[in-house]
């Protein structure tokens, strides 16, 4: 209960940050300190019983259906971690009121840092991998941002930090998967509680993803770069989340999984290597450094490094020095940070070439960055000392194999042999030697005292080490439960950690005072490791593989991307045709003795309008081709569809006449030879699967249930006998409307676009009316519009129906467009798109939707029973076919008058 | 058999069609297209009954329902026709009315002026558009 | 229940037609065009809470026999497309209100037109009508596409308008196949009708081929970036909201129904998925305006659901759907930021766009959401998708394919980086420097309200996981919905 109350509180202090904000300024962060030592109290509430080893828990049903938990638990090693967070955290938000400036957005600032500092205590609380995992990314996200804000140059960095730790954080994602689907579970607890589960291939992927994950967190070779990089963020930042916690969550998680890895000897073994390299390596990098934060950053790599190989020791006592060490670091890094941030403020520079003599000036600031420098290069009496003594006594055991003892004790030495270089170098560097710049002042005590009390805490800590032995103690053994690790202590006696400690001072002593020498041997080394260029190189690679894909999808016409669906049909017909068995045999004789004429025709059409060059030519053949099908379908037994595909033939070269008019007379060339040949190619491949796909798929069965349906059913139920007609309007009437909605968008989407055109300024000039035509429309349309009109009334019985009615009335509407050239034509001149269309579609819907209030369903037509028992004198169907009629008669009154625009005459002078 | 010829040889013509240049062509190349799938249609009900479907079931009588698809097919691609030429017409004579636009299918965008699918293009006809 | 089954389509149409009789009623568009979406939504929750126990209220159009009637029928998948759809619809509608980009007189009428299309798909259970549906949808969307004119537009219009007409050509013929085969095209006689006879096999293939390019399946996407960002910005987040997602639903109502979720074809479509997601993000990572990015990100979120659908277990299809819940509602809002941020600048290609995080943090704050969902960061419900899917594959020991969406989750990461650093950070223009005007917050409140919604979906992720699981259900043993619509 208290764990999901202190995340609660944390929380609740995020949503107080814009109004402590808003009333302190800057010094919101003292109040909000004290909210964090208030978590942190409530956190050691419960101390006896993590120190009795048992675990405080809380548990909320996230996810039932995975059985997920957002589950949190609390041992000795989780409080140790959120302890850190929490006084670490308290320190810096005390720091930060002198540090910000007084107009620099510092609410967004304690918003991501308290939120930060929520998602770090999460992360340790977590029960469950996924929770775990979601806390995890949480830190890398708010790293990102706290990184990136501000400064234009911050964005490379923050770019680059929060790729490289969600890299790793997908590597954990992985991770949690492999766990959970191996394990059946993602309980933490429980998947701890029997490590022996995990075997095989599972745990080693399971392994490996974990230390990918944790290696990128920590900045551990080669995923280090990050971190340098990351220091362009404000110094608060970088000391709590790139110093002291963020960066120690992998340490978290390494010594999390202990105790299900930890007996894999290639786990430990990948550890101690990996940490030790990263150890040296940042060591030499760090002395390389002349920006003290770069040297901070580097020396935070190396430290790591040191931490994750004792970790793969892998006895009670590296545990315990792992963890001792992962404190000790917190608290002089952030110290350090802190200083640096308090000279960089007071002396415009973090250059130690450009520092001197500082201590005249600010003499607490020295002191306390000296003593913090002790702790750092292990310096008696400071917890340092301590924890290096630890870690030397670790490294020695270190028997797997047996060679591992001298060389890691040897790799520790070598590394905490610079650590002392450096960190001598950096106070001697910064306040030794003469003041040179001038007007320089103290920094107020407020600024130094967070930076004063981790300092004095690191040093008191190394001779009150027995205070923290028990909570050590508890959290090694949280870790891996395999025996109780070493008391503690400041004093050991003669051991031969000491030896080391003694020889690491001494190199270290010798390093500093011919550093001169050492600088010329070290000039050879480069000042950081090429990683973070390779890294840059790889993205822009990336980007540039990116724009490539992205390539083809800039082609300008439609046959680019007409192309692969057509050549799918080919494939798909080839793939059928090999996977297909035999067919059933065709039923019935689908061949007549006209067929063949028509084919022949059909052909020799269509190979003309292949062909042919003249846009004229290429439409009336298009025209051609329809009224061929228009005449096959009736013998086809389709005498509906034959008239409507006959009448849609005209109106569309209407139409298309209309458009042609302005523009020029022959068609453009194909194209390249070679694309020409390529596209016949593929013309005839696909024709050939689609005739085989017909052949194959269609006339190979009896008459279908539907279709007997509504021959045997449709006259008697409908009383329409053109069956048809009866399911257009009735059975499947939702159809008919939908096409109805469809023409009726056509309609107005041509109004909107020739309404832009007149915008543009081409205006309809009208033109000379054509006598010839103007006589037939005189003499056909009032014949056409009486045809209309019957064959609408009689659509349900014989040929006809709302459609082929108001084509032919469209086609009346065309005539009389080209007689009058534009000029309204008596008879139909005046009707108007807009209100044809509403019209049309109230009909169709009122109608359609009447049925509801009744309880029936949308659509049902017919007979419509009026109260008394008398029926209305029609059906409904006619009212609603009467409303497909107006609509169609709107779209051909829009395409007709909207679809004629002509160029200016201005323009090219083009005949009309 | 006769169904699957004219199926083969309106798909064969529409696909070349629609593979050149020219938004002439490829407006035809629809159009056929569809003439296509209304053969394929009434070939799906069997093409073996072939007698108008008004009262009654005879043996002959032919499959009313793939009629009624056909129908429906053919009034929304004769709606679709007309946007695509409301389109075509809508191109202005700065917009390459005297050149057709469109390309084959090896052809990329650049040097193809405002039409050209590239960003630079597209800024320019956007902004141009909307200012 | 089942007699409101067609109101969502029915009633925005019927809206569409009276708003077209008053043209110049700007404000009577407005309150109207919300009003219907949002008695749409509640409707379409009310049909969550129905279909949430696996119930399938079915209703027959005209109430013909089921032989011949057109059936509408919801079960917790349509049910769920059709809410999340609906609420895509309210944003957009919302954003154009506070915006005025709804000042073309058929702006809202096409949007509702378009709307009743996609809601109509996702509720017949008829193959022709699933046909004609979809052009009810597509046509509005050829005129949204061109409104506003612009050659480039224009030839984008063309283009658009040309695949999709074949697209839905060879559906036409797809489903013309299928009845010569079958003798119908209803859901409920066509039941794992493709596992048991090749013929319907080959004959449901070309409707599915049909589907995947219109669904910018690889490797048929090419389309989707060359013509989706011409279209007028906040069209274009009603687009990719809608249009691919009915492609999408049918393809998976198609497998499940038709093919039963047939083994055989896992292997492609697998293939395909894989395929679409490592296409779209790399095209998206060599894109280099905000609307370009995303549209090739739509390629490589399809193909994650198509994914979920390959392995076609209880666990993947509900992966699936969840996951193009929320993908739906994520991407709606990072277009509805780029189209705050066209708004603004009259640009969103990022070389031209800088320092937006500071001059419009509200903006800021929903693109950044919407964003790390995206890319399936927690807390969002894009990672909780994300991890139900990879949990899914990996169950399923696919982990070739848990390798591929792993790494394309962090290159999506990387693309939206590349805009938010171009576009966000930086210095803000100088004022005068460029003609910027600052969108007012009320226009982003519509992309805020989906990204916070994507926030909670994430710790609150149980109700819709039940949902998908219900729909998941559905898809895997369709008896229920198969008996519902052919009445038997």
């Amino acid at each position: 209960m208290i764990l999901a109350a202190v995340l609660v509180w944390q929380v609740v202090l995020a949503a107080c940050v814009p109004l402590l904000s808003r009333r302190l300024g800057r010094d919101a962060g003292y109040p909000l300190a004290a909210g964090f030592l208030l978590t942190a109290g409530l956190l050691l509430l419960p101390l006896p019983v993590v120190l009795a080893d048992r675990t405080v828990t809380a548990d909320w049903r996230w996810l039932p259906s995975l059985d997920v938990s957002a589950a949190l638990r609390m041992d000795a090693l989780a409080l140790v971690f959120a302890l850190l967070v929490l006084g670490v955290g308290a320190l810096i938000l005390t720091y930060c009121p002198r540090y910000l400036g007084r107009e620099a957005s510092h609410t967004r600032t304690y918003l991501l840092l308290t939120l930060f500092a929520t998602a770090m205590l999460g992360l340790v609380l977590a029960n469950d991998l996924l929770v775990l995992f979601v806390f995890w990314e949480l830190t890398s996200v708010l790293s990102f941002v706290l990184i990136g804000q501000g400064r234009p140059a911050a964005g490379p960095p923050a770019v680059r930090a929060l790729l490289v730790t969600s890299g790793g954080g997908l590597a954990l994602l992985a991770a949690v998967v492999v766990l959970t689907l191996e394990l059946g579970t993602s309980d933490l607890g429980r998947i701890l509680a029997e490590p022996e589960r995990l075997k095989g291939g599972p745990a080693w992927a399971a392994g490996a993803l974990v230390l990918v994950a944790a290696f990128t967190k920590s900045a551990q070779v080669p995923f280090h770069f990050w971190l340098p990089g990351a220091m362009v963020a404000i110094t608060p930042v970088s000391a709590y989340l790139h110093a002291a916690t963020m960066v120690k969550a992998g340490i978290y998680l390494l010594m999390r999984f202990s105790t299900l890895f930890g007996g894999q000897p290639a786990w430990k073994q990948t550890l101690l290597v990996v940490g030790l390299l990263t150890a040296v390596l940042g060591a030499f990098l760090a002395l390389r450094q002349y920006d003290l934060k770069a040297l901070l950053a580097y020396s935070t790599v190396s430290q790591l490094g040191l931490i994750v190989g004792v970790v793969g020791v892998g006895t009670p006592a590296s545990d315990a020095a792992a963890i001792l060490y992962t404190v000790a670091h917190a608290l002089f890094k952030a110290t350090l940070f802190m200083l640096v941030g308090i000279i960089d403020h007071e002396a415009g520079s973090r250059d130690i070439r450009r520092l001197s003599g500082l201590h005249r000036i600010m003499p607490a600031t020295a002191v306390f960055t000296a003593l913090a420098a002790a702790t750092m290069a292990g310096l008696p009496p400071t917890i340092g000392f301590v924890g290096k003594e630890a870690i030397f006594e670790a490294l020695t055991e270190a028997h797997h194999p047996r060679w591992t003892a001298p060389l890691a004790a040897g790799l520790g030495v070598l590394a905490s042999v610079l650590t002392f270089a450096y960190a001598a170098r950096l106070v001697h560097g910064v306040f030794t030697g003469p003041l040179r710049q001038q007007g320089l002042r103290p920094p107020p005590l407020a600024f130094v005292a967070p930076a004063a009390v981790a300092a004095v805490l690191a040093t008191a800590l190394g001779p009150a080490v027995t205070l923290l032995s028990p909570l050590v103690e508890r959290a090694a053994n949280d870790a891996r439960p395999q025996g109780d690790p070493p008391y503690l202590a400041f004093w050991h006696g003669f051991t031969p950690a000491l030896g080391l400690s003694a020889l690491t001072v001494g190199l270290g002593t010798l390093l500093f005072v011919f550093r001169a020498r050492a600088d010329r041997l070290l000039r050879r080394l480069p000042t950081s490791t090429p990683f973070a260029v390779w890294f840059e190189a790889g993205r822009a690679r990336l980007l540039r593989l990116g724009a490539l894909v992205a390539r083809p999808a800039r082609a300008a016409g439609p046959a680019t991307f007409l192309l692969r669906p057509v050549l799918a049909v080919p494939l798909l017909a080839v793939v059928a045709a090999v996977g297909l068995g035999p067919l059933p045999p065709p039923v019935g004789d689908a061949t007549r003795p006209g067929d063949a004429v028509l084919l022949v025709l059909l052909v020799v059409t269509l190979a003309g309008l292949v062909t042919v060059r003249s846009a004229l030519g290429a439409v009336g053949l298009t025209g051609t081709v329809g009224l061929l099908l228009s005449v096959w379908f009736v013998t086809a037994g389709a005498p509906d569809v034959a008239l409507t595909l006959m009448l849609v033939e005209v109106l569309t070269t209407i139409v298309v006449m209309l458009v042609l008019r302005r523009r020029p007379p022959r068609l453009p060339p194909g194209g390249a030879p070679r694309a020409l040949l390529a596209g016949a190619v593929l013309a005839g491949a696909t024709g050939l699967a689609a005739a085989a796909g017909t052949a194959a798929l269609t006339g190979r069965r009896d008459l279908s249930a539907p279709g007997g349906f509504l021959l045997a059913e449709a006259a008697p139920i409908t009383g329409g006998s053109n069956v048809v007609n009866t399911i257009l309007v009735e059975f499947r009437a939702l159809d008919t409307l939908g096409e109805s909605v469809v023409l009726a968008v056509v309609a107005l989407g041509l109004v909107s676009l020739s309404d832009r055109v007149a915008r543009a300024g081409r205006e309809t000039p009208a033109g000379p009316a054509d006598p010839v035509l103007v006589f037939a429309h005189r003499l056909l349309a009032p014949v056409m519009l009486v045809v209309s009109g019957l064959l609408f009334v009689r659509g349900h019985e014989e040929i006809g129906g709302g459609f082929i009615g108001a084509l032919l009335a469209g086609t009346a509407v065309g005539l009389g467009h080209l007689a009058y050239a534009g000029s309204p034509a008596p008879l139909l001149g005046r009707l108007r798109t807009r209100p044809l269309l509403v019209a049309g579609l109230l009909l169709c819907l009122g109608v359609g939707l009447a049925a509801l209030p009744l309880g029936r369903p949308l659509l049902t037509l017919g007979k419509v029973g009026l109260p008394g028992g008398a029926a209305l004198p029609f059906s409904t169907s006619l009212l609603f076919d009467l409303g497909v009629y107006l609509i169609v008669l709107g779209l051909i009154v829009a395409a007709v008058r909207r679809l004629d625009v002509p160029t200016r005459p201005a323009a090219t002078g083009e005949r009309r | 058999m006769s169904a699957a010829v004219a199926v083969g040889v309106l798909v064969a013509a529409a696909v070349h069609l629609l593979l050149q240049r020219g938004q002439l062509r490829v407006i035809l190349g629809f159009v056929l297209l569809g003439h296509a799938v209304n053969v394929l249609l009434l070939s799906a009900g069997g093409l073996d009954r072939r007698a108008p479907a008004f009262d009654g079931a005879g043996a002959e009588v032919a499959d009313p329902l793939p009629q009624a698809f056909a129908l429906t097919a053919i009034v929304i691609s004769f709606g679709i026709t007309l946007y695509l030429l409301g389109l075509l017409s809508a191109d202005g004579p700065t917009g390459g009315g005297e050149k057709e636009t469109g390309d084959g299918p090896s052809a990329t965008a650049g040097g193809e002026g405002e039409t050209g699918g590239g960003p630079s293009a597209t800024e320019r006809g956007a902004g141009g558009g909307e200012r | 229940m089942s007699r409101l089954l067609v109101l969502p389509f029915a009633a925005p149409l019927l809206t569409a037609a009276l708003l077209l009789a008053v043209p110049r009623r700007r404000t009577a568009h407005r309150l109207a065009g919300l009003a219907v979406t949002a008695a749409v939504l509640v409707l379409a929750v009310a049909l969550l809470v129905v279909t949430r126990d696996g119930t399938v209220p079915v209703e027959r159009i005209g109430g013909w026999h089921p032989l011949v009637a057109i059936g509408f029928a919801a079960d917790a998948f349509s049910a769920l497309m059709v809410t999340v759809c609906a609420v895509v619809v309210l944003a957009c509608l919302a954003t154009t209100a506070a915006s005025g980009d709804d000042h073309d007189p058929l702006f809202v009428p096409l949007v509702l037109v378009l709307s009743a299309g996609a809601y109509g798909a996702f509720l017949t259970a008829d193959l022709f009508n699933l046909f004609v549906l979809v052009e009810v949808m597509l046509v509005p969307s050829y005129a949204l596409a061109a409104l506003g004119g612009g050659a480039t537009r224009l030839g984008a219009a063309r283009v658009y308008v040309a695949m999709n007409l074949l697209a839905s050509t060879i559906l036409l013929a797809g489903v013309g196949l299928v009845y010569g085969v079958t003798g119908t095209v209803q859901f409920g006689d066509l039941a794992a009708a493709a596992r048991t006879s090749p013929t319907v096999a080959v004959a449901a293939g070309v409707v599915l081929l049909a589907l995947a390019v219109k669904s910018a399946v690889v490797p048929w996407h090419d389309w989707l970036p060359r013509t989706y960002p011409e279209a007028p910005p906040v069209v274009l987040a009603l687009f990719s909201g809608l249009l691919t997602k009915v492609g999408l639903y049918a393809l998976i109502r198609v497998y499940a129904v038709v093919y039963d979720g047939d083994p055989a074809y896992h292997g492609v479509i697998a293939a395909a998925a894989l395929l679409s997601m490592v296409v779209g993000v790399f095209g998206a990572l060599g894109e280099a305006t905000m609307r370009r990015v995303l549209t090739f990100h739509m390629v490589s979120q399809i193909g994650y659901v198509l994914l979920g659908l390959a392995l076609f277990t209880a666990a993947s299809l509900a992966a699936a759907v969840f996951y193009l819940v929320q993908y739906i509602l994520v991407k709606t809002a990072l277009f509805l930021c780029a189209a705050a941020v066209h708004a603004g600048h009259r640009t969103d290609r990022l070389d031209r766009l800088s320092g937006l995080s500071t001059a419009q943090p509200v903006l800021a704050l929903a693109f950044a959401g919407a964003a790390l969902s995206l890319a399936g960061l927690p807390p969002f419900s894009g990672f909780v998708a994300k991890f139900l899917l990879i949990r899914a594959v990996g169950d399923a020991g696919q982990w070739v394919a848990v390798t591929v969406a792993v790494g394309v989750s962090l290159l999506t990461l990387a693309s939206m980086l590349k805009i938010w650093g171009g576009a966000f950070w930086g210095e803000p223009p100088a004022p005068d420097e460029v003609a910027a005007t600052r969108v007012p917050a009320r226009t982003v409140l519509p992309a805020l309200t989906l990204a916070v919604v994507s926030l909670l979906l994430g710790p609150v992720a149980q109700p819709l996981l039940g949902l998908a699981d219900t729909a998941a259900a559905g898809l895997l043993d369709p008896d229920a919905y198969l008996r519902a619509v052919s009445g038997r």
